[in-house]
Parts: C-alpha cells; structure tokens; sequence
C-alpha cells in the first residue's frame, strides 16, 4: 500500500482567492453550475454556496463584524471531502462503488455507481451529491489520477499561501499541531485542529486548523457525525421486537381458536 | 429552528420511495398475516386469508420497479446484487440497502410461489398433473416450512425499510432506533387492511368468522402502531414539536393518529354493513400519511439550516 496522504488545510492563512476551487474545476473538467447562470447569493463573497456535483472544493466566507462594523474579522476555509477514515459513505453504499484507495482516501467508482443517493444520506458533511450530467455520486476525488503519478492534488498545487498542505497524513498531523502551538504563542488562543484526531469518524484525512467553533464554518461536532451502522442493531432488535409482538397477536387470533375447535370436535 | 444535524445534503428520496415503502409494507404485511394464519390457524384460516397471496406479489412487483425506476441510473440496478466487475454476489450486512436488496429478492421468491399456488387452488389457472402436487404441498409440511421463511421474509421486508432511514445521518431519522419498528406495526395494520378489502370486493366468499378475526388482529397491530408512533417521536426529544409542526410531520398529529389509527378502531365497532370497507381505506391513506410524513419530516431541518 502507498502512503496515506491528506489535507490540512489552515484556515488562519487562507485569503479566499478560490484558485483551490478554479484548479479542482479545470483539472476534472467541471463545468460551471447552471452553465455559469449563477445569480448572486448575497452571501458575503461566496456564490459558490456549497459543495455540489460540480463544485468539489468550496470556499467559505464568514463576516463577523459588530453592529456598525467598527470592529470584525473574515473567515475563510477552503471546504472538501473529509476522506473520513470511518467514511459513512463508504460504509452504505451498496453496489461497492464508493471504495478506499491505496492512498487511504475515499474514493467514487463512476462505472459502478447506479446512483441510490444512501451515501448522502449518509455523509454527515453534506459532501456527497448526484451529477446533473453523469447521473451518479460525485464529489473530490482526491485528485487520484494525479496521485497515481506521483503528483500533488490540484488544489493543493494552485494555494498560493499553503492554506491547503498536501503530504503524509503523519506527517501533516505533526505539522500541524507545531502551528497550534505557535498560534498559541503569537496569542491566537482560539485556535484549534477539527479532525486531526480519531474522535470525528475515527479521523479525517482531510482536517482543519479552525479559529471558531465547527458550526460557524458549518462543520458538524463529533457527536452529529456518526457512522450509520450504529443503528443497525438497535434498529433490528426492536423490529425483531415487534415482530414477536405481531406474532403473538397472531397465534391469540388464529391459534387459541383452532385449539378450542379441535377440542370441541374431540369432544363431539 | 432545532439544530439536529444541519450539515447534510437531502437526499431526495421522494414520491417513487414513499410509494414503495407503502406498497412495500402492504405487500409484506399481508403475506406475514397469511404466512402466520398458515402457521398457526387452520384451513379456515388458510384459506380466508388468500387475498394476501394475490396481493403480494404484483404489490412486490411494482416496488422493484419504482426502486429501479428511483435509481439515477437504473439499467446499473443489478449492481446491488452483483459486483459489476467481478460477477460476484455484492452483499454488506452492515448496509440495511444492501441486505434489503437481497431480502426483497428472496421475498420476491416467497410470494411467486404463493401467487403461483392460490391461483392453482382457487383453479384460475391449470399446470396438469402438476396441480394436485402443488396444493398438497401447500397443505403439507412443505408449506408450513415455506410459511415459516414467508413470514420471516415478510417480517424483515416490512420493516428493513425504517432500519434503513436510522441507518443515516438524516436529522428525524437517524434520531431514533424505533422506525424499523415502527414501519413494521404499520405494514401489519396496512397489509390486514388490505386483505379486508380484496376479501370483502374482491373474493367475496371468506366466512364472516374469519373478517372477525382478522379485524380483531388489525386492532392489535394498530394498538401497536400507536404505541410505538409515541415511543418514536418520545425518544426524537425535542425536535419533536417542531418535526410535527413543519409539513409534512404535521400529518401524523393531524391525520394518521386520528383518522388513520384511532378512527377505525372506533368504526369496525359500528353495525354497518360497509364499516370494513371504510376503516381499511381509513388505516391504509393513514398507513401511506405516515411514510409521507416521516419520509419529508427531514426537510425542513436541511432547508431551515441552509
């Protein structure tokens, strides 16, 4: 198996020039949303949204300013597919078409997707959506045909200020704790790593250096983002539960009568 | 708003899901009732809960077609059952789409083979010398062994389908463990009610003993759909105001619970000659609000959050 590789992405350096989302866009041939009839969002500068079929990097805008602006801040994250190391997606799907690579990301076969959608149900970072053109799941695919040629993902490449760092999971892990702790020391106290760790889906290879909790970046906390399985079980004993239930109605309503015929007839 | 879990894409699971969760449940409904009538009643029984033969199957046909017809490519539906490269079974326990595609198939096997035996016993249609064979076996051992793996089947396709929305991240959904249950109590009470109907309109000679009976049973399972209806929106806490006050959660208060659960309980009690008719078509258009309702109560979670 290659290396396992990820993305941190250090949201304190990003300036919000979308080169990451103009890169992801040319090197898979996205087109544009809506044939590039995209109105206005008025949502700060950000007319991408969120991520879609087509848009499989997304940067965030956030406005944080006090009422009559004399003081506030920007911030911006460069949003993708967290390649999970528990992926939901990849644990629902069905026909086998959402697979782990040799670089330990996730990763959509096209030929084999038949387009359930259960891996958006499934996907607790509403990454996942279905393509207008392909008809079927899409979202960032690590940029593996670029990884197979020993190549740095398109995003990565195009971030002119390293927002995005593209190496060995291990490596970025250590790399980025270092830059918690310097952010600590020059006073950004708030700084944090979302991901870096096991406790979200066991760990995201793509994780994030925040300077605000998840939800104002849009990010679900550890406790929103669960496997699906867990479920599973609870969900089947009480059905099971309820079966046994019906089935009891069943034999008072059938079986009690047939008991009394029979009875009545070996009596006669 | 209450944040659930805000930060996920709706699926669009819509009309061709719900109507198959809702012919789904009829179908596996019914044939657990038949399946269970087999097991534990006697010929009477067999044979007054036919209807549920005839229904299984075509209702069984139709939600493999509108899951197909669901599916963003549809001509791939066979990759849920075969690996598209390798030609082997795709089978994964863990995913209740994947096992419920296996259990809908052998469900499928289960209720041709029953269509096939009612239509030979009721003598709609003739295979020979095969016929004798076929309705002895229907009447044996064979057939209460095939009773016992209906039933199952029945039993796990009735209700695999709230297993799978738990099995999510889908705020309403995945909240609670109580919708494979839930669905199941409802495919009982539907698929009773749907047994009453073609008994009464369409076969038209099943004794009165056994509609009696059947409506005994149909009370019990909606006893327990009620039941579990309150332990599900319980255990969702409090989102739950807000899921029955948004369409279309707000059916279930509004509609399923008193017209579609307690009304006909109330009006299979009265001494009127089409009080079967109406309280099935009652618990059925509850039966089809519910996974309506429970079904979209996701969506105004995702948009409020949006």
């Amino acid at each position: 198996m290659a290396t396992a590789v990820g993305f941190f992405t250090d949201t304190s350096i990003c300036i919000g020039c979308k080169a990451c989302e103009v890169a992801c866009h040319q090197w898979n041939a996205l087109p544009a949303r809506d044939g590039g009839q995209v109105p206005l969002s008025g949502l700060s500068y950000d007319n991408t949204v969120s991520l879609s079929d087509v848009d499989w990097r997304h940067v965030r805008f956030v406005e944080q300013f006090s009422e009559d602006r004399s003081q506030g801040r920007w911030l911006m994250m460069s949003d993708v597919c967290k390649h999970c190391v528990n992926a939901p997606c990849l644990e629902v799907c069905p026909t086998g078409s959402i697979v782990r690579t040799e670089f330990d990301t996730v990763y959509i076969q096209e030929p084999v997707c038949n387009g359930c959608r259960d891996c958006i149900t499934a996907c607790p970072f509403g990454v996942i959506h279905v393509s207008a053109r392909k008809h079927v799941a899409q979202k960032c695919t690590f940029c593996y045909d670029r990884l197979q040629n020993n190549m740095t993902p398109a995003c990565a490449q195009a971030c002119p200020t390293k927002s995005i760092k593209f190496g060995p999971i291990e490596q970025l892990r250590m790399e980025a704790r270092d830059r918690v702790q310097h952010l600590h020391s020059l006073g950004a106290k708030d700084a944090y790593l979302y991901g870096e760790d096991d406790k979200i889906l066991g760990g995201l290879n793509a994780f994030y250096l925040l300077m605000d909790p998840p939800a104002t970046y849009g990010l679900p906390t550890a406790e929103q983002a669960k496997l699906p399985s867990r479920k599973v079980w609870p969900s089947s004993f009480r059905s099971i539960a309820a079966s046994l239930v019906i089935a009891a109605g069943a034999f008072l309503t059938f079986g009690r009568r047939k008991k009394a015929v029979a009875e009545a007839e070996s009596a006669s | 708003m209450t944040t659930l879990d805000p930060y996920v894409a709706d699926a669009e699971w819509h009309s061709y899901i719900i109507w198959y969760f809702f012919l789904g449940g009829i179908a596996a409904g019914s044939y657990a009732m038949f399946a269970l009538a087999n097991l534990f009643g006697d010929e009477e029984d067999r044979r007054g809960l036919r209807a549920a033969e005839y229904l299984a199957l075509p209702l069984i046909s139709i939600c493999g077609l509108l899951l197909i017809i669901d599916l963003n490519r549809p001509e791939r539906f066979w990759h849920m059952l075969i690996q598209s490269r390798t030609f082997w079974p795709m089978f994964k326990w863990w995913s209740p789409m994947s096992v419920g595609s296996w259990g809908l198939s052998l469900f499928g096997g289960f209720a041709a083979w029953s269509f096939l035996g009612v239509l030979v016993e009721d003598g709609r249609i003739s295979l020979g010398r095969w016929n004798e064979l076929i309705i002895r076996i229907r009447k044996g051992h064979i057939g209460r062994a095939l009773a016992i793996g209906g039933s199952l089947a029945a039993f796990f396709v009735g209700s695999y389908t709230g297993v799978l929305l738990a099995a999510t991240n889908q705020p309403t959904w995945s909240e609670t463990p109580w919708l494979g249950s839930l669905f199941l109590a409802s495919a009982a009470s539907t698929g009773i009610a749907s047994i009453l109907l073609v008994s009464v309109h369409a076969l038209k000679d099943v004794p009165h003993a056994v509609l009696d009976r059947l409506e005994r049973l149909d009370r019990w399972a909606i006893g327990l759909e009620l039941l579990l209806l309150g332990t599900y929106f319980g255990s969702l806490g409090s989102p739950t105001l807000e899921a029955v006050s948004h369409w279309p959660g707000v059916l279930v208060p509004a509609f399923v619970v008193p017209f579609g659960l307690i009304a006909p309980v109330f009006i299979q009690r009265l001494r009127w000659k089409g009080r079967v008719s109406l309280a099935s078509a009652m618990v059925l258009l509850g039966g089809f609000a519910l996974r309506y309702a429970i079904v979209g109560m996701p969506e105004p979670f995702l948009h409020g959050s949006r």
